[in-house]
């Protein structure tokens, strides 16, 4: 590996170069919301300011509601997260045993869902859930669970379902398993990696998901974290500060999550590090 | 087996029900209202392809479709260029690239709103943080060059680029992808290359870029299916599709405008038709583009791994 040595240094400076440059946007973000809130706007305010304090946050959770839009947030993802991995999983598996042509035909429609673009289904979704009178209800949000949050982690799950040696399967058929027990016992802790990795993906969808809740509630107690932001950043466009202090709480969680699953799905394939 | 026949299509059940209820059914519903005028008060009336006539001339979506097809054009090559030079730079151990992977997934674990939110204090002309940072070594309000600095927010092509700018720093999964894609890749190609002696510029070309090319091509697809609609919280939320007229308009948007601001169901079907039209034509071409590779032997190079 003789081309690689001289290159060692240089990519130490390139590793530190690259956090620099992607976690400066969340530090300045961070700094933002440290300010004092309520000031006039200056021209070119010091980086990093020169009386920190959390009165930012301070006012964004009481004048924002960002505790009851937290609460619903997390009702959300509680229900939510793990039934979504549930459909996936499950799809998942039944794809890798069912016959060919009929995993070949679910394979397609989920490959045509996903090009469908999100805003096209928005109108009959929003009548199917008006007239369901489910409007103003955490429901509709709830609901895409049923298509595994997005098509993308079904197919996952099948991708990572096959690649467990059929010899495993062979010997559950011989126990005389069915197919619900194979998935519960054997595939499901084997895929344990892909489990954490979808867990933090369909967190983050779900608690970021902001145009379903824009269109499907209307009552502010029904109000989603990124929905209560929204109103939060409109009822006062140059107090920075205030929401970009909502702003970090409502980034905390996904970064919290994130952090936990890394630590499963990162260290799958960290260790075996380069050639 | 019988049995096991049921209780496979019973755990296959509830997916394929979301899949036709949330999806399969809400599109068809989509493409037959374009054919209407709806507005969910009174009852909705056949106009035929009158939605898609006006659509031709509608100044909000030719903007769009010009807006729209500037963005995929920059966006979905730099994005996957930026997320494939950061794999290969990341991917060996050395001091700093753990942490350094991880910066790279930090932008894009925002949640969307807070994303744009963020942008549009990083990106305010007089005091946000980006102007600031290029205003350094300059004089009297003007870069080290002697330009004047971005008006990203007021100036139509300035607030495009920060549209672009903002896609550039969520690349996180696209990075992930690849970065496994390459760790995967068989040590013997490499040492192969090293008898020939070959220079880091020759490896990349001749073994790194063609034994990836099946992971970036179904990348490439899947930003341009995604790009379409990638634009709509940050320009909903920063630029609200401005500077005025249609500077930041992009199709999602004038979608979202037409149905949910002016309530024309009927007309945001036929948006929406178009936005469908559009994917599919770009899906199209990148398969055709794809296949001529293929058959010159780029992408087959990857897709005869052992293993694969």
């Amino acid at each position: 590996m003789s081309w690689h040595d001289p290159g060692r240094r240089r990519r130490a400076y390139g590793a530190v170069a690259v956090t620099a440059l992607f976690g400066s946007p969340l530090l300045l973000l961070l700094a933002g919301s440290l300010r004092e809130p309520g000031q006039p706007p200056v021209v070119a305010p010091p980086l990093i300011p020169e009386d920190p304090g959390f009165a930012a946050y301070h006012q964004a959770i009481t004048h924002g509601d960002l505790v009851r839009a937290a609460a619903n947030s997390m009702i959300v993802a509680a229900v939510g997260v793990p039934l979504s991995l549930l459909v996936a999983s499950l799809a998942g598996f039944a794809l890798t045993q069912l016959p060919r042509r009929l995993a070949s035909a679910v394979i397609g429609l989920s490959v045509l869902a996903m090009m469908v673009p999100a805003t096209a289904l928005l109108l009959p979704r929003f009548v199917l859930f008006r007239t369901l009178h489910l409007t103003d209800t955490l429901v509709p949000l709830i609901a895409p669970a049923l298509i595994a949050t997005s098509p993308l982690y079904p197919l996952i799950y099948y991708l990572a379902f096959r690649a467990i040696p059929a010899d495993s399967y062979d010997l559950c058929r011989l126990a005389d398993l069915t197919p619900m027990q194979t998935w519960r016992r054997m595939a499901l802790p084997q895929v344990q990696p892909v489990t954490a990795g979808l867990a933090a993906l369909t967190f983050a969808l779900t608690w970021s998901n902001l145009l379903d809740p824009l269109v499907y509630l209307y009552d502010r107690a029904t109000f989603t974290l990124p929905l209560a932001l929204r109103a939060l950043a409109a009822m006062d466009p140059h107090n920075q500060p205030v929401f970009l202090a909502g702003a970090v709480l409502t980034t905390l969680p996904t970064l919290l999550v994130i952090g936990v699953a890394q630590r499963r799905f990162m260290h799958s394939y960290g260790p075996e590090g380069a050639p | 087996m019988n049995r096991d026949r049921r209780q496979l299509v019973l755990m296959l059940m509830p997916y394929l029900v979301g899949l036709v209820v949330l999806v399969l059914l809400p599109a068809a519903a989509t493409m037959a209202m374009a054919f209407t005028e709806t507005d969910l008060i009174a009852t909705s009336r056949f106009l035929g392809a009158a939605n898609f006539v006006e659509l031709t001339t509608d100044p909000a979506v030719q903007a769009a479709v010009g807006n729209s097809l500037s963005y995929l054009m920059f966006s979905v090559p730099l994005r996957l260029v930026i997320a494939v030079g950061l794999a290969l730079l990341l991917h060996r151990r050395a001091r700093g690239s753990g942490t350094a992977r991880a910066a790279v997934l930090l932008p894009g674990a925002v949640p969307e709103l807070a994303y744009g939110l963020m942008w549009l204090w990083l990106l305010n002309p007089i005091q946000g943080p980006v102007n600031q940072f290029l205003l350094l070594g300059g004089e009297g309000g003007r870069t080290a060059l002697g330009t004047l600095p971005p008006q990203w927010l007021t100036d139509p092509e300035d607030a495009r680029a920060g549209i672009v700018l903002m896609s550039l720093f969520t690349i996180g999964e696209t990075f992930v992808i690849v970065l496994t894609a390459r760790l995967a890749l068989p040590p013997e190609a490499y040492e192969l290359a090293e008898l020939e002696g070959a220079r880091a510029g020759q490896v990349l070309r001749r073994v790194t870029l063609p034994l990836l090319a099946p992971v970036l091509a179904v990348l490439v697809l899947r930003d341009t299916l995604m790009s379409l609609q990638a634009s709509f919280v940050p320009t909903l939320v920063v630029t609200n599709g401005g500077p005025p007229p249609y500077a930041t308009t992009y199709l999602s948007l004038v979608l979202y405008q037409d149905a949910f601001e002016y309530l024309r169901y009927g007309y945001a079907a036929a948006v929406a038709a178009l936005m469908l039209g559009l994917t599919a034509v770009a899906v199209l071409i990148q398969w055709r583009l794809l296949r001529r590779w293929a058959s010159h032997g780029i992408v087959g190079a990857g897709a005869q791994r052992p293993g694969n």
